[in-house]
């Protein structure tokens, strides 16, 4: 049955993606069927599949040799995974309807993103190391495709291109890992592995850790390589809630997870994953507080929270990262759904230009202060929940400035939020906009997610017993939900953070009286609005290879005298090598 | 036997080599470039011969030389075909102004 | 019963070039409208495959190689030979039968396919060639066939400037590869390459270990080693597209199988072999990539690509030959394979837009980058394919070329030798690098907004696409089953390895 259900989830988008190809965009109305079609069907699929996580192996293709056997585990975290990525693909697939309308092209469209889906839920369930990185690179590929959808905006591919290769380059130390662990153990089995990491040489553990850190920061866009999702919102808002907010990006945050108790014991590892994730939360905070483009600002927070994530996982919270991914997914796809119907109804990105919206807008308004206030961790929604577990598992299980520092962001969430909201959705409208409201396969899609806003955590206990029960290497121990809401009620430093929360509100509602303050860190505000120099850094290694490129040129001179010096200098330096050899 | 000969031949296939080599790489007109190979490749067929001596099998090193001629000849015949066609179109047969091609 | 279907399937394309071209002559002069040499070379290439598969089906029952000795010459059929052939004949077949639309326009078209089956035919021998000036005449068998190939457009000034400077350089080649063979003949008085291999161990070891230097470098003019590479971004951007394919696909890897023929000959004399070829694939992987990120034609950037994937395979090899690594043996072996076929796949995609943009009204013009823009809406097979064809030489899967990197990486990663694991990472840094190039032709196809020269195309020809689709799918199909291979890449990793483990 589980291995049915497995092979449904990630059979039924691919399969889907294929037929949404070939009928052929001559009939856009059987492709939007097609797609929603398929892409529920994934979701039920990933829904009965739920119940029946294990730790056992459910599917295996014998294909030998050094390419291991494809195998596939459906435990508690894969499951889990599995379930939001097409249960949110699902939900951006049906806003697509209304969003795409008219769009040319949507064979594509659709294709690359059913094939997103199904190597998405492949990337969480398998259990082969080289099948993990397949899927992890097929996860790039579409994301790329999808970014550079607009193929004739010449941001858009750059920004398409940016995503491929910085995801890619930090790919290389998950290829290294995985290269590594079957050179050293003969298998590429991950459970195999988790159970007995001795079974590598310490220092080999390190690299491979070390590795897995830098693919995970390239794909979750943590520090220092964060600058590829902001370039990445020239995608259709859709691809934004599923692919940079939902479910791709937290691919980095998974893979930690995953490797947890392989990696702790690595000297220094849990502190630079507890780094990484503070520089990502903190930077990334305040470029979204001086960001003027909406679907930016949204980019930003995502790689704060996923810094939140990477943060946990660093001090040992891997069921507060995993709750926190989990909420995250809900109220970010919310948020960047219900900014795709916003910026579908006015036509710009520009937040200088909106304001007052909400009576053009009512419910897309509410649905996205729904996601707002969760996001700034407003109790009771599940934002709120998850954050203070985050805080809380840092607490014991990091050091005490670290935790301050992200107390200290969780404020600057809640200010940048208002900011932002405020900027939408209140006040006048600066710029001449023509409104239209959301259409009616939008609203379908934002519903569902504001309702499980509010409510998602209510499923605390159930998850975190499916995690204890399928992960026995991870050694984690369930709590009910009741449990958890004591102990983050019962926590006074709860109400640190939630001052933190307030102090960010109160400093958006004084905003005018802060002015001097504001004066005072422009210079700060220039900085964040040019990445802290991160973006430079990019571009000069970029322009570097680009003008080397150029420059290596002259060598092919044309000129055949030059050709036979060539074959000459390679003779003579292979005798020198040899002679020095022998 | 009579063990000058190989020295001087020895002697010869150097200097076929050598000249052959140094005069592909200094030469700018086409037809030199192949006569230029044709020099090398003599150096080293006059090697084979030598070589079978040397290893006491003068037959299969004559027998290798022979068949070196045949397809060294049709590289000659093409690369001055070549060099006809290339002096038809280029109006030259300077190689340095045979760089269309570079970068 | 197996040495008759060896002496088949090296004879029989030597045998029926001459008859295509009299056959293709005689039709031209009877003014048929349809040049008879193109159903015959298919034809007969259909044929050879015959004696391919009896040949192969021999040798993999009992993977004992099988001889076949005329006179002096013994030629000889392993898991090498086999693979190289098997690639040979289908990516030959897909191209001539590629060829029909593509080169109906030209005259002389049976000199085309008579030239093709003869360079097909010598690329087959060379691969079952046991004796090493034999293999040497293989070689200019090989290289005599392709000068002309490259500059069969002799109208156009550029083929032939291409074309000298290959027939310049590869017999620059391959004198030294005979200066070689002169060395090793005059140290042992043999030229068999297993009883060279025998004798080595008791001969001088100088003037052998400058045999295998010449050696190297002799193929390595064929194999585009950098820097020797300067012939190839010419030759394959000037000739026809079948040939480029042919080239790019199948020639570079035939001078890279007689490299390991004559280095694993020599294993005894020098374990150095393996770390040059490291070396070379190293300098080739960043070379290559870093030419091709700035060129603007497309024929001439996926020239360039070639070398850095020669570089792929040499790491490959060159840990086979240095730490007698099997399974990175098979992963060359597997990405010779599938870089035959995404190459080629892409040469013949380039030459298809080609067609239809320019050669299809006669005109001989460069495929430039930018004619690339918008094909996705007139051509979609084409773009979809091409597509299929780069993105899988950056090696992203589900495709073929994502399976063979991984096996030469882990390969590498087996030796458990700090630096070959480095090498490893550089390997996968150049494949990221490639992306840089290869991701902008495929945004560019799918613009919506088409090129000039794309809304003046002609209409699409099945004829053309037919072997991409064919292609295409290969990739797609050995990206998700990369084991279909291994009954092919085990057996010549094998007896690669068992020419040099004594």
């Amino acid at each position: 049955m589980a291995s049915t259900l497995v092979l449904l989830a990630i059979g039924l988008p691919w399969l889907g993606a294929l037929l949404v190809w070939a009928v052929r965009d001559q009939r856009p109305a059987l492709q939007h069927a097609l797609a929603v079609g398929f892409s529920l069907a994934a979701g039920v699929a990933a829904l009965l599949l739920i119940p029946q996580a294990g730790t056992a192996t459910v599917v295996d293709l014998p294909v030998g040799g050094s390419f291991g056997n494809f195998t596939f585990v459906a435990d508690g975290l894969g499951v889990f995974l599995t379930a939001v990525a097409t249960v949110v693909g699902s939900l951006a697939v049906i806003f697509s309807v209304d969003y795409m309308h008219g769009s040319e092209q949507l064979g594509r469209y659709y294709a690359l993103v059913l094939f997103f889906i199904g190597a998405m839920v492949g990337l969480v369930l398998t259990s082969n190391m080289l099948l993990m990185f397949a899927f992890w690179e097929i996860t790039a590929l579409c994301s790329y495709a999808l970014i550079s959808f607009y193929n004739d905006d010449p941001k858009a591919v750059a920004g398409g291109i940016k995503a491929l290769i910085i995801t890619q380059f930090g790919g290389v130390g998950l290829l290294f890992g995985a290269v590594l662990l079957y050179a050293y153990t003969g298998s590429y089995d991950i459970h195999q592995f988790l159970q007995n990491p001795a079974a590598m040489p310490g220092n080999i553990l390190g690299l491979m850790a070390f590795g897995f850190l830098a693919a995970a920061a390239a794909k979750s866009a943590q520090f220092p390589f964060q600058t590829w999702l902001p370039d990445a919102m020239e995608a259709p808002s859709p691809i934004s809630a599923l692919i940079h907010a939902a479910t791709m990006v937290n691919a980095g945050v998974y893979l930690l997870a995953r490797f947890y108790p392989a990696f702790s014991p690595v000297p220094g590892w849990t502190t630079a994953v507890m780094v990484v994730g503070m520089l990502s939360a903190l930077m990334a905070a305040v470029m979204a507080l001086v960001a003027s483009d909406l679907k930016r600002t949204l980019a930003y927070s995502t790689v704060s929270q996923l810094g939140y994530m990477v943060y946990a996982v660093g001090a040992g919270g891997i069921f507060a990262s995993q709750f926190h991914l989990f909420s995250h997914s809900i109220f970010k796809a919310l948020l960047f759904l219900a900014a795709g119907a916003v910026i579908h109804g006015v036509g710009t990105r520009d937040m200088h230009q909106m304001g007052g919206l909400g009576k053009h807008m009512p419910l897309v308004r509410t649905v996205f202060v729904i996601g707002a206030l969760a996001l700034a961790g407003i109790p009771v929604l599940n934002g709120f929940w998850s954050k203070e577990l985050v805080l809380e598992a840092g607490e014991h299980g990091g050091p005490m400035w670290i935790w301050a520092v992200m107390v200290f962001v969780a404020g600057l969430t809640a200010l940048y939020t208002f900011r932002m909201v405020w900027m939408v959705f209140f006040g006048q409208m600066r710029g001449k906009l023509h409104v239209h409201d959301a259409g009616k396969a939008m609203k379908t899609a934002m519903v569902p997610l504001a309702l499980a806003s509010l409510v998602s955590w209510l499923l605390a206990g159930p998850f975190s017993a499916m995690l204890e029960r399928t992960l026995p290497a991870h050694a984690l121990h369930a709590l009910s939900t009741g449990e958890m809401m004591m102990e983050v009620i019962s926590n006074p430093f709860t109400l640190v953070a939630l001052a933190a929360v307030v102090l960010g509100l109160a400093a958006w509602w004084w905003r005018e009286k802060l002015a001097g303050l504001a004066q005072a860190l422009q210079g700060l505000g220039r900085a964040a609005q040019n990445s802290f120099g991160l973006e430079d850094i990019n571009r000069g290694i970029v322009r570097g290879t680009q003008q080397g490129a150029e420059a290596l040129r002259v060598t092919q001179t044309g000129l055949l005298n030059w050709n036979v010096v060539g074959i000459l200098i390679g003779l003579a330096v292979i005798l020198v090598i040899l002679v020095m050899g022998a | 036997m009579n063990t000058g000969i190989p020295a001087i031949v020895f002697i010869a296939v150097l200097g076929l080599l050598g000249a052959g080599l140094y005069a592909l790489l200094i030469s700018r007109h086409l037809i030199k470039v192949v006569v230029a190979l044709q020099i090398l490749v003599k150096g080293a067929m006059l090697g084979l011969v030598l070589a079978g001596r040397a290893s006491g099998q003068i037959e299969t090193g004559q027998a290798l030389a022979l068949t070196v001629i045949v397809a060294d000849t049709i590289v000659a015949v093409v690369g001055l075909a070549l060099a006809v066609q290339i002096r038809r179109h280029f109006n030259t047969l300077d190689i340095t102004k045979l760089t269309t091609l570079r970068r | 019963m197996p040495a008759s279907a060896l002496t088949w399937l090296i004879a029989l394309p030597l045998a029926v070039s001459p008859l295509v071209y009299l056959l293709g002559r005689l039709s031209v002069l009877k003014g048929a409208l349809v040049n008879s040499a193109r159903w015959l070379a298919l034809l007969f290439l259909l044929a050879c495959g015959v004696p391919l598969f009896q040949a192969g089906q021999a040798y993999l029952a009992t993977l004992q190689p099988i001889d076949w000795t005329v006179g002096m010459v013994t030629m000889r059929l392993d898991g090498i030979s086999l693979l190289l052939a098997a690639t040979v004949w289908v990516v030959g077949t897909l191209v001539v039968f590629y060829s029909w639309r593509y080169m109906e326009h030209e005259t002389g078209e049976e000199k085309y396919y008579a030239l093709l089956i003869i360079m097909m035919g010598s690329m087959i021998g060379l691969g079952c060639a046991r004796d090493i000036f034999n293999m040497w005449v293989w070689y200019e068998a090989m290289a005599i066939s392709s000068f002309m190939l490259v500059c069969f457009y002799r109208q156009q000034p550029s083929a032939l400037e291409a074309g000298f400077k290959y027939l310049v350089q590869s017999a620059v080649g391959s004198v030294l590869i005979l200066l070689g063979i002169i060395l090793v003949f005059a140290e042992t008085g043999a030229t068999d390459l297993v009883l060279i291999a025998e004798m080595a161990k008791f001969a001088s070891p100088v003037p052998m270990l400058a045999a295998g230097a010449l050696f190297i470098i002799g193929f390595g003019v064929k194999a585009a080693l950098v820097p020797l590479h300067t012939w190839l971004p010419d030759a394959h951007s000037q000739a026809p597209s079948g040939i480029s394919a042919m080239l790019s696909g199948v020639v570079i890897e035939t001078a890279l199988v007689a490299i390991l023929r004559t280095t694993g000959m020599l294993s005894s004399i020098s374990m150095t072999w393996g770390v040059l070829l490291l070396g070379f694939g190293a300098v080739n992987m960043l070379l290559g990539n870093l030419m091709a990120l700035r060129q603007t034609q497309v024929k001439r950037l996926l020239a360039f690509s070639s070398l850095a994937h020669v570089g792929y395979m040499l790491i490959g090899f060159g840990v086979a030959l240095a730490f007698q690594q099997a399974s990175s043996a098979a992963g060359g072996f597997f990405h010779l394979i599938t870089h035959a076929l995404m190459k080629s796949l892409a040469f013949l995609c380039a030459g298809a837009l080609m067609y239809y943009l320019y050669q299809a009204r006669g005109s001989h013009r460069p495929l430039m980058v930018d004619d690339l823009a918008g094909v996705s809406k007139r051509y979609p097979l084409v773009a979809l394919a091409f597509s299929i064809a780069v993105l899988g030489l950056g090696g992203l899967p589900p495709l073929a070329g994502f399976m063979s990197k991984w096996q030469i990486f882990v390969g590498g990663a087996q030796t458990q030798n700090p630096w070959v694991i480095l090498l490893v990472v550089f390997a996968g840094l150049n494949s990221v690098l490639s992306l840089g190039y290869y991701a902008p032709l495929v945004n560019r196809m799918y613009r919506l907004k088409p090129a000039q020269v794309v809304e003046s195309g002609v209409k699409p020809s099945w004829q053309l696409e037919l072997p991409l689709v064919i292609m295409a799918a290969a990739v797609v199909v050995l990206g998700f089953m990369p084991h279909l291979m291994s009954w092919l890449t085990g057996p010549a990793a094998a007896s690669l390895l068992a020419s040099i483990a004594r």
